[in-house]
């Protein structure tokens, strides 16, 4: 190896000193790095261990949960056009019809964000996402609307709803926030890892790492 | 015989949390320093040491030992204080007990020891961004030319270019004293 250095430099800069870090931060990263090695990603593969039960259960729980409420919701088209003002007939207005329906204000600006979008696809494949914890909040979605988002767990609705838009970087890193802000540090561990598997270019602005990393 | 770096790293990626011990305890004193020499203040330092660190842990999983985990390390530290370079200002962290210039009456040799320590510490401040960088890649970290190449996502031309101009500034830095 070439070495640049010249005797003299090197001599003054060493005389800079030999700071090092305090002992507190090098406990709180090794305690992340602990819990990191713990929490593994979402795998491809079955875990081992006492989680080894916990991916399939979810995903069989999910995806039977889905079915189920998107049979019951095409079965309840015809009511739900009664109900709402005139729409185009399109499983999009289906959609609406039924979530306003279930109108609540977290459900109301979500719908006022999503943009048009086209045709929903068959349900389990947003459900077989929504099963992926981890790689369900960056898959681009864009024909998920008429998930069943009616009548699912709260989380299962986000998901869904979620996954009705192509989603920015920008709105996956301030659900992440709002995972830390609700002190789900695992999840938004998870969801962090695979924001940074998905981008691993993308440059997170300053403000928003001191939100979405764990503190 | 301890283990290699990248083999710890290897260790770690498969969920042994003291391989990575292992490694922060190794590199901990080196990043820490390049980090710190390189922003204006202590705190900033240690934020943007945690956070290169936090990333190393979240990148784990892609983790393959295709050059030095060095380089690995560094290029990870280099996108960082890219970021914070990108916001604009940055200088040595001020010695601790570093009087200021002309405020000093005491002729004493131990004052113009810490003087001049301080002229050196203001002369790599006053290097441009990326030769201090190639300078402390190379000193700190002791990465080579293609090393801080890599990590700066530069051709090895470059980096000795900086790294040389970066020490025959200091080492002007050094002779007037």
């Amino acid at each position: 190896m070439t070495d640049e250095r010249d005797p003299k430099v090197s001599r003054r800069y060493r005389e800079l000193g030999a700071e090092e870090p305090p002992t507190e931060l090098d406990a709180e990263i090794l305690a992340v790095s602990r819990r990191a090695a713990e929490t593994r990603l979402a795998p491809l593969v079955p875990p081992t261990g006492r989680r080894r039960w916990y991916f399939p259960v979810a995903a069989a729980a999910i995806i039977t949960l889905a079915v189920a409420v998107t049979v019951h919701v095409e079965r309840q088209q015809p009511d739900a056009e009664s109900i709402t003002p005139a729409p185009p007939s399109t499983p999009e207005s289906r959609t609406d019809a039924l979530e306003a329906k279930k109108d609540s204000a977290p459900q109301a600006e979500l719908r006022k964000a999503k943009p048009a979008k086209p045709p929903a696809a068959s349900a389990p494949a947003p459900a077989l996402r929504a099963a992926d914890t981890a790689r369900n909040m960056e898959q681009p979605e864009p024909q998920a609307r008429s998930a069943p988002d009616a009548q699912v767990t709260g989380l299962a609705m986000r998901r869904a709803e979620r996954g009705a838009v192509e989603e920015a970087p920008e709105r996956i890193l301030e659900r992440i926030a709002e995972l830390r802000r609700q002190g789900k540090q695992d999840e938004a561990d998870k969801a962090l890892a695979e924001f940074r598997r998905r981008y691993p270019d993308y440059r997170i602005a300053e403000e928003m790492l001191k939100k979405v990393e764990r503190p | 015989m301890e283990a290699p770096d990248e083999q710890l790293m290897l260790a770690y990626r498969d969920g042994n949390a003291a391989a990575f011990e292992t490694l922060y305890l190794r590199h901990r004193g080196r990043l820490f320093r390049f980090v710190l020499r390189s922003v204006k203040s202590r705190a900033t330092a240690e934020e943007l040491f945690q956070e290169i660190w936090m990333r190393v842990i979240e990148a784990r999983e892609r983790y393959a030992p295709q050059a030095r985990f060095t380089t690995w390390l560094y290029t990870i530290a280099h996108h960082r204080m890219v970021d914070h370079w990108r916001r604009g200002g940055l200088s040595l962290v001020e010695l601790d007990d570093q009087d200021p210039p002309g405020d000093s009456p005491d002729p004493a040799r131990q004052l113009e020891a810490r003087q001049a320590l301080a002229r050196f510490a203001q002369a790599l401040q006053a290097l441009p961004v990326a030769q201090r960088e190639a300078f402390l890649l190379h000193e700190e970290a002791g990465l080579s030319i293609a090393e801080i190449a890599a990590a700066t996502g530069s051709n090895a031309e470059a980096a000795k270019s900086r790294l040389r101009y970066a020490v025959a500034k200091l080492k002007a830095a050094v002779e007037d004293d």
